[in-house]
């Protein structure tokens, strides 16, 4: 115990403890999870635009979601734009979310990952298509069936015979 | 001939039904008969084998046979290949058999629609 007592003491001149904690949460802006959830819903124009510079954005484009009580105080309201739907060929700073360094993350980001959903991007083919497609193979094959149930094929044959209790079979040769 | 392609394009109403038993006279223009087909093994005998329902056909006693044969010689079954043939060859005339019902229903299926235009035609003079 002591010796860690006397290392942080030889710390002191650096700041100690408290030192290597602040130059840790400047770096990383917060230490707790209390650090990163977002302030108070901004109410006066000042309010707004420090709210603003915390995210990274302009005052113009900044808007906050609605105070109703299921909102996220400050937190920046931000256009929907799935990983998967962007340009897999820019020179991200995270290639792996597709994401720069800095960007404001949008509320719901976890959900709309490169393995999670994409609604924003226009489908190849719409869905009326899709059912067309799906819909179309499947009443042909269903016709097909239908149609050809009472039509099938085998091989010229009639079914094997076996020996039963009062019942004659024949082979071909004369009887004499 | 009653091959798989003329099923599927041919005339629909003489072609026989594959699941049914033939519908005419068995003994029908044979003038000198047919003979009958001989069950060797017994009801008796084939349950005593534990002889499977589908292989209790007119080749059931070469089944008993070739599966005593097999059991006696075991592992060597190479030299059951005589009673193998023999059943085997047995199934084949079996199968011929068959095909040879298949095919008179289905000419005298023939017959019948012929016979019944005929008669329409001659009703209509």
């Amino acid at each position: 115990m002591s010796a860690i007592t006397r290392s942080l003491l030889k710390l002191r001149p650096l700041g100690g403890f408290q030192g290597l904690a602040g130059t840790q949460s400047a770096r990383s802006a917060g230490n707790w999870n209390k650090d990163w959830k977002p302030g108070k819903y901004p109410v006066t124009p000042e309010e707004r635009a420090a709210a603003a510079r915390k995210y990274g954005l302009r005052p113009d484009e900044y808007e906050p979601y609605p105070d109703d009580g299921l909102g996220f105080g400050d937190y920046p309201k931000l256009p929907v734009v799935s990983a998967e739907a962007r340009d897999p060929y820019r020179d991200w700073d995270h290639p792996e979310h597709r994401r720069d360094f800095g960007e404001p993350i949008h509320a719901s980001a976890d959900m709309y990952g490169l393995d999670r959903i994409d609604d924003t991007q226009k489908p190849r083919f719409s869905l009326n298509d899709q059912a067309l497609s799906f819909f179309g193979v499947m009443a042909a094959f269903f016709a097909a069936y239908f149609y050809l149930n009472d039509n099938k094929m085998h091989w010229p044959v009639l079914p094997k015979q076996y020996p039963e209790e009062g019942k004659t079979h024949y082979t071909f040769e004369p009887a004499e | 001939m009653g091959n798989v392609v003329a099923q599927a394009i041919g005339d629909r109403s003489t072609t026989p039904d594959y699941k049914a038993e033939p519908t005419f006279d068995p003994l029908y223009g044979f003038s000198s008969g047919r003979k009958e087909r001989v069950m060797v093994a017994t009801p008796e005998e084939m349950e005593s084998a534990k002889l499977p329902l589908k292989d209790r056909d007119y080749c059931a006693h070469k089944a008993i046979a070739y599966q005593a044969c097999r059991q006696k010689v075991w592992p060597f079954v190479y030299q059951c290949a005589h009673e193998k043939h023999d059943y085997l060859n047995c199934q084949y005339d079996d199968y011929i058999l068959r095909m040879k019902e298949h095919e008179r229903e289905r000419r005298l299926l023939e017959r019948a629609k012929r016979k019944a235009a005929k008669a329409a035609r001659e009703e209509e003079e």
